[in-house]
């Protein structure tokens, strides 16, 4: 085992300050899309605090990209563009998830510094990084002030059609976030990607190619 | 010439088909009498009309009185002007002769009140645009007409007290109801701000109907000019909120609510008042299709039918909450006692979404409201039908929530059931791991 420096200090800050606002964007959203039904907080006071967190987490999110832009971390993100070795990847991957690990088969990812990605966890966070979280976003923006975004909400199809495109996204968000600690505490040990995303080094094998699938 | 002398000869000359027209007015008026007294001329006309009793008939038992109190109509502020300025078209040598012939009194009263545009040109314009105008041209002759509210003969120029107002004949109801408010209570009294009475709020002449447009909330915030910074304080969406809920929705707070959606169109920014969109929603497609009230997917249909291929724009249906009637709309209290709970409404099952109407403009400048199903508010293809109207938790799309109780499912089973596999299976593991270890 030795350690690998893999997580950046600006990658860290972000990352907790997303999922500590996520969680809360999450159960404000609950609140909100739920007042009667759940009592976390008042209406008024969950509308308030979502949108903070909302403009909080906008200007986090600039913190992830103006890093990654100019930084040649970026490289984490870079697609695999040889799709039949992409979805090799990602079977296996998959493979190893639903059947190896209970077999105590080895992790067929390795980590490197500029391949921390697993070949699922590289399409998702592209996808998430790229996509989602600029649309819930931006949709959010749309909701905080209909009457000044009016002409945009237009554009889109209306209000009830913005309001349903960040309803949906928010139950991915929610899936994501029960689902994404649970695939991180997957590592050589429970806590060990914990960890790793507070000091930003990860544990790795001392030697990469062992115990591939055969 | 004494007074009495005077009217004697008044008489006889009415009588005798003469007026005093070389009599100047000034110098006819009687001057024993308190208070403006009739012209000489009028005093003519008055020789008949000013008896009490004096009638037209139109049929059975419908009338109208011909009698001119004659000291109110000189005092009034056509007292000057005289009987002529209003009747040139009495010809005194065939007077009274048979006369234009009308099917009833109230149609003989409507004819008569047009002369009034004559003098009144601006006012006249303005009412032709009311709603009382356009209830007059679609054969509804209780609308009023200038002369309901300001008097025959004795012409008033501004309504007085508030126990006297012309509108409380047709809307007494809602009159009461006012007078219960703090407005109607404020109403007359002295003070640094006047309280307003209906005209204040509706107009006087360019009525418009109380649900249509932006007249009644600009109203309200034409006096109470802090108002939309008292509610920036606690309110998000302020502007939005104070143009899709009208102002009685929250400040009438025991009020039974609706949501009304009108159909509108964007390109125009106008309210939809075409006819073939009237029969479209009367027909089988609309109404019809639903025993009544329109469900979800009638209302789709609809507004695919609505804006199928080849219609300029697309036309779309704008929510609004309101009180479902005038009176409740007029039961306004203190604005201590106004809703400001905002879990009235965003919550599901609120009381205001389920009341649903769909409607147009009529004719007559009125709303044609037709019954529809809560579940317009709610359904999947609300998406399409009703894109411009959502309020958050109360008309949520129920197929969301399943979709949400899917994944949250799914995202505790899941890593649950796989945590437990692997710890059921974990010596498995260990001795692949160790196997793997001794391979090596």
């Amino acid at each position: 085992m030795h350690k690998l420096y893999v997580h950046p200090l600006p990658v860290r800050i972000w990352h907790w300050i997303n999922a500590l606002g996520f969680v809360l964007l999450i159960l404000s959203g609950l609140q909100i899309r739920y007042s009667g039904a759940v009592q976390l907080m008042s209406f008024a006071n969950a509308v308030q605090t979502h949108n903070v967190l909302g403009g909080v987490l906008i200007l986090n999110y600039f913190v992830w990209l103006l890093f990654y832009l100019f930084s040649d971390k970026i490289r984490v993100y870079h697609p695999e563009l040889n799709p039949a070795k992409y979805f090799r990847g990602s079977l296996r991957q998959l493979w190893y998830y639903g059947y190896g690990i209970f077999k105590g088969q080895p992790n067929p990812h390795h980590v490197s510094v500029y391949r921390k990605f697993n070949p699922l966890q590289s399409m998702t966070y592209q996808v998430v990084m790229i996509l989602l979280v600029p649309i819930q976003f931006y949709t959010g923006v749309l909701l905080w002030d209909v009457n000044r975004f009016a002409a945009s909400i237009q554009l889109f199809g209306g209000v009830r059609v913005v309001d349903s495109v960040h309803v949906v996204l928010f139950i991915f968000f929610i899936g994501f976030i029960l689902i994404h600690p649970y695939l991180a505490s997957l590592g050589h040990t429970s806590m060990a990607h914990f960890k790793a995303m507070i000091t930003g080094y990860e544990e790795v094998e001392d030697e990469p190619g062992r115990g591939r699938p055969r | 010439m004494t007074t009495v002398t005077r009217r004697i000869l008044t008489i006889v000359a009415a009588a005798m088909g003469l007026s005093f027209s070389t009599v100047h007015p000034e110098t006819a008026r009687a001057v024993d009498a308190p208070g403006p007294v009739p012209s000489a001329q009028d005093q003519t006309c008055l020789a008949c009309h000013g008896q009490e009793g004096m009638s037209r008939t139109f049929g059975k038992n419908d009338s109208v009185s011909l009698h001119v109190n004659g000291k109110a109509f000189a005092g009034s502020v056509h007292g000057p002007l005289g009987c002529a300025a209003c009747h040139a078209d009495v010809d005194l040598a065939n007077h009274p002769g048979a006369g234009k012939s009308f099917d009833s009194s109230r149609a003989f009263s409507i004819a008569r009140a047009a002369v009034c545009s004559q003098c009144h040109e601006d006012k006249a314009k303005l009412f032709e645009g009311s709603v009382h105008a356009r209830a007059l041209r679609t054969g509804n002759l209780a609308a009023p007409v200038c002369t309901d509210c300001h008097g025959a003969h004795a012409v008033v120029r501004k309504t007085p007290a508030a126990n006297d107002v012309a509108c409380r004949k047709c809307h007494g109801a809602i009159f009461d109801a006012y007078l219960q408010s703090p407005h109607g209570k404020a109403y007359g009294k002295p003070g640094p701000v006047k309280a307003p009475i209906c005209a204040d709020c509706h107009r006087a002449h360019d009525v418009s109907p109380a649900s249509t447009g932006t007249g009644l909330r600009d109203a309200c915030l034409h006096c109470h000019t802090g108002a939309v910074e008292a509610h920036q304080k606690w309110l998000p969406n302020t502007k939005l909120h104070l143009q899709v809920v009208s102002c009685p929705a929250c400040h009438a707070p025991t009020s039974q609510k609706r949501v009304d959606l009108r159909l509108y169109d964007p390109v125009t920014k106008l309210d939809v008042t075409a006819k073939q969109e009237q029969a479209r929603l009367d027909g089988p497609a609309g109404v019809g299709a639903s025993s009544g009230a329109l469900d979800s997917k009638a209302l789709w249909d609809l507004m695919r039918g609505v804006n199928r291929d080849g219609t300029p724009g697309r036309m779309t249906l704008v929510g609004r909450l309101e009180v479902r009637s005038g009176v409740e709309a007029h039961q306004l209290t203190d604005k201590s006692k106004a809703i400001r709970d905002c879990v009235v409404c965003h919550r599901k099952g609120a009381d205001p979404f389920k009341n649903v109407t769909i409607s147009i403009i009529g004719p007559d400048g009125r709303p044609i409201r037709y019954e529809a199903k809560q579940d317009v508010l709610h359904g999947p293809t609300s998406v399409e039908a009703l894109s411009s109207f959502y309020a958050i938790g109360g008309t949520r799309i129920g197929i969301l929530d399943v979709l949400l109780a899917l994944v949250l499912l799914a995202g505790i089973s899941a890593p649950v059931a796989h945590l437990v596999l692997r710890r059921l299976l974990r010596k498995k593991q260990a001795a692949q791991k160790r196997a793997i270890g001794e391979s090596e």
